[in-house]
């Protein structure tokens, strides 16, 4: 190649992608980002800091990240300190004033819902890695899922005001599809409303409230304390008892323990995709949603 | 404890949120209030039994844990306290002490920029120099146990630190590309008196591959030396290589670092030249709890009337109970010049308890 157009194509490269775009929308999960994508259109252009096959408990705080963070108009969080262990360098390293916490171009989903899990007695790593602030794990809840995006919405109208009309349609039309999507999966999922399943994490607390399963144990005997054999023994007991037919397991997990649990109970094993881009054809919420309601069907039909 | 109260006031803010008729505001305002003030307050302790063959502090002055030759030895290393939290709008404040078995100091105490223009940010206060790799961590972020024979040898017994200003800049690449220019007052090699202390560092981070990260840098540091026209001139290398598959927590890291040292114009001119040495790590965490490592280092021998090379490989076997604790067994062959041999080994467990924030890759 001839220097010159060499030297273009490399200046080009540093050009950002979506430089059309009003907003430069950095998120910090897959999932977000997806939400952020039906309520911003064409005037957004989304980067997710982690993807739907991580644990986002522990994604690795490479620098490059914070390079994203540097041109981010908006920085879109789960908070209650599900990414307290890799965010708040990247945000530091940032030089981004603007998406410090509590600064007008920081948006934390999890001031727009109702939390669970709040620890409401005393609290201490006693108790395992719990999130001492509530449960993280909301948006396999479509319900949750439409009030991020409608407040999202909210928070991109003020940073975007002339595209204000247009996010509150998006969202409008996002809560009206996913509204006609919940009845779809709810219908899939009534046949087993009241079941008991065991969880690996107390990732599935939405999840199990809004079908109406009860969560009767977890494989982990505290949030992120590795299980010991007598542990595991109990819960094939409860499985039994409890005529459990399915042990959740997101895909970022290891599900060696959830096999032999399900093996020696009777139960199956269902691995439901994480977060949205988990699986290759989870691209968007509703296919996400999609995968996991297959998934819990698929795991809980006799 | 003061998650337990923020947890309440939070779930009651949520509440109130949902129901703002049927809330009645409290009386008196939030009593518990100046609580939220509070910075992150958290402890990192840490300590070993110790063995080693040799007389270590005659034979192989360093800053590692040791014992006397053929004892085992209990050793406290170290206690850290941290309180770290924004100052205000414009910046925050990280404030490190330091207990161990000579007293207790301040081991860092800085306040960071967070919102300058053109992608600087400035450091204040007295920090560690941005040299190099590990220079810039705290031990309790190091995958092996004690300071690298060459870092102690030829920057600094513990750490290239103390009072100054280091000013960063990001540039505006797709890729992180950052550069330190620091000035200091730090305390070099085995010695007491402060120098002033000029520092560059240049850092940069590449992703290679889906989940591997490819870090490299260059340092290059100043002191003035007693006496007119007199230096000490330290340049540095150093490389980081983290493969790490997206699902699942297991890790490969590949770290290496360089260190020369060059003093000229000294009284004594027979103490002039150049000195070399380096290490070379690899670390495999394997799960969430157990990680194994390898390292090799070299420094210029420091035990009476040796000259050259001293050498020492060393295996890890790290077991991780938590995030929160760990347990380190590390044997070690340290080869003097002439071929004397010494083992060593320790046993290593620390522990953090409270908030502490987390740390740069």
């Amino acid at each position: 190649m001839h220097p010159i157009p060499r030297l273009a194509s490399l200046l080009l490269a540093l050009v950002p992608a979506a430089a059309g775009a009003s907003l430069q929308v950095v998120t910090t999960t897959d999932g977000l980002a997806a939400l952020a994508r039906d309520v911003g259109g064409d005037r957004v252009a989304v980067t997710a800091l982690s993807h739907g096959n991580q644990d986002p408990h522990f994604v690795d705080p490479n620098p490059n990240l914070a390079v994203k963070l540097r041109d981010a108009d908006l920085l879109v969080d789960v908070g209650l300190d599900l990414e307290i262990g890799w965010l708040p360098p990247l945000v530091n390293q940032s030089r981004n004033a603007g998406i410090q916490p509590g600064n007008e171009r920081r948006f934390t989903a999890a001031s727009a819902i109702r939390v669970l899990d709040v620890p409401t007695g005393p609290v201490d790593r006693s108790l395992g890695d719990l999130h001492p602030a509530g449960n993280p794990h909301f948006l396999d809840d479509p319900r949750r899922a439409v009030e991020v995006a409608q407040a999202m919405a909210a928070k991109l109208a003020s940073l975007d005001p002339a595209g204000a009309a247009g996010y509150r349609a998006r969202a409008a039309d996002f809560a009206r599809r996913i509204g006609a999507d919940e009845q779809r999966w709810l219908a899939a999922l009534k046949p087993f409303r009241g079941q008991a399943i065991i969880a690996k994490h107390p990732t599935v607390t939405y999840l199990a409230r809004w079908a109406g399963l009860r969560i009767v144990g977890y494989l982990e005997p505290k949030p992120g304390v590795e299980p010991p054999p007598s542990h595991l023994a109990e819960m094939v007991e409860v499985a039994r008892a409890q005529k459990v037919r399915a042990i959740l397991v997101e895909t970022y997990y290891d599900t060696r323990t959830a096999a032999l649990v399900a093996k020696l109970s009777g139960a199956r094993v269902a691995s439901i995709p994480g977060d949205v881009g988990a699986s290759r054809t989870a691209t968007g919420y509703q296919a996400y949603m999609d995968e996991v309601v297959k998934a819990l069907a698929g795991a809980l039909a006799p | 404890m003061r998650y337990v109260v923020l947890a309440g006031l939070l779930a009651a803010g949520a509440a109130a949120a949902q129901e703002p008729q049927a809330a009645a505001a409290p009386l008196g305002g939030n009593p518990f209030a100046r609580v939220l003030m509070l910075p992150d307050v958290s402890a990192i302790g840490s300590g070993a039994l110790v063995w080693n063959q040799k007389d270590v502090r005659v034979v192989s002055p360093r800053s590692d844990p040791y014992g006397p030759g053929g004892k085992v030895q209990p050793v406290f290393q170290e206690l850290e306290v941290a309180l770290q939290s924004v100052v205000d709008p414009y910046a925050r404040a990280d404030v490190f002490l330091t207990f161990h078995p000579d007293g207790a100091g301040v081991e860092e105490a800085y306040l960071t920029t967070l919102g300058l223009p053109a992608g600087l940010q400035i450091r204040a206060g007295t920090l560690k120099s941005p040299f190099g790799r590990l220079n810039q961590q705290h031990p309790h972020v190091w995958d092996f146990v004690g300071t690298p024979l060459p870092m102690a040898r030829l920057l600094a017994v513990d750490a290239l630190e103390g009072p100054g200003v280091d000013v960063a800049w990001l540039a505006p690449v797709p890729w992180f590309l950052e550069l330190h220019l620091a000035y200091q007052d730090t305390v070099p090699g085995f010695e007491t008196a402060g120098r002033r202390t000029g520092v560059a560092h240049l850092l940069q981070y590449f992703d290679v591959a889906e989940g591997t990260t490819l870090g490299v840098g260059l340092s290059a540091a100043r002191l003035d030396e007693p006496g007119a026209g007199a230096w000490r001139d330290l340049y540095g290398a150093d490389l980081f290589l983290k493969i790490r598959p997206p699902q699942g927590r297991a890790y490969l890291t590949l770290q290496g670092e360089l260190f020369a040292r060059r003093l000229s114009g000294l009284a004594d001119p027979a103490q002039d030249g150049t000195r070399l040495g380096g290490y070379l790590q690899a670390l495999w965490r394997q799960d969430a709890y157990w990680g194994y490592g390898a390292r090799w280092e070299s420094a210029p021998a420091a035990g009476p009337g040796l000259s050259g090379a001293e050498n020492r490989w060393t295996a890890l076997a790290t077991w991780y109970p938590s995030e929160f604790q760990r347990l380190r067994l590390q044997v070690s062959d340290d080869r003097l010049p002439g071929g004397s041999t010494g083992w060593e080994a320790l046993l290593a467990m620390e522990f953090i308890i409270g908030a502490h924030g987390a740390h740069p890759f």
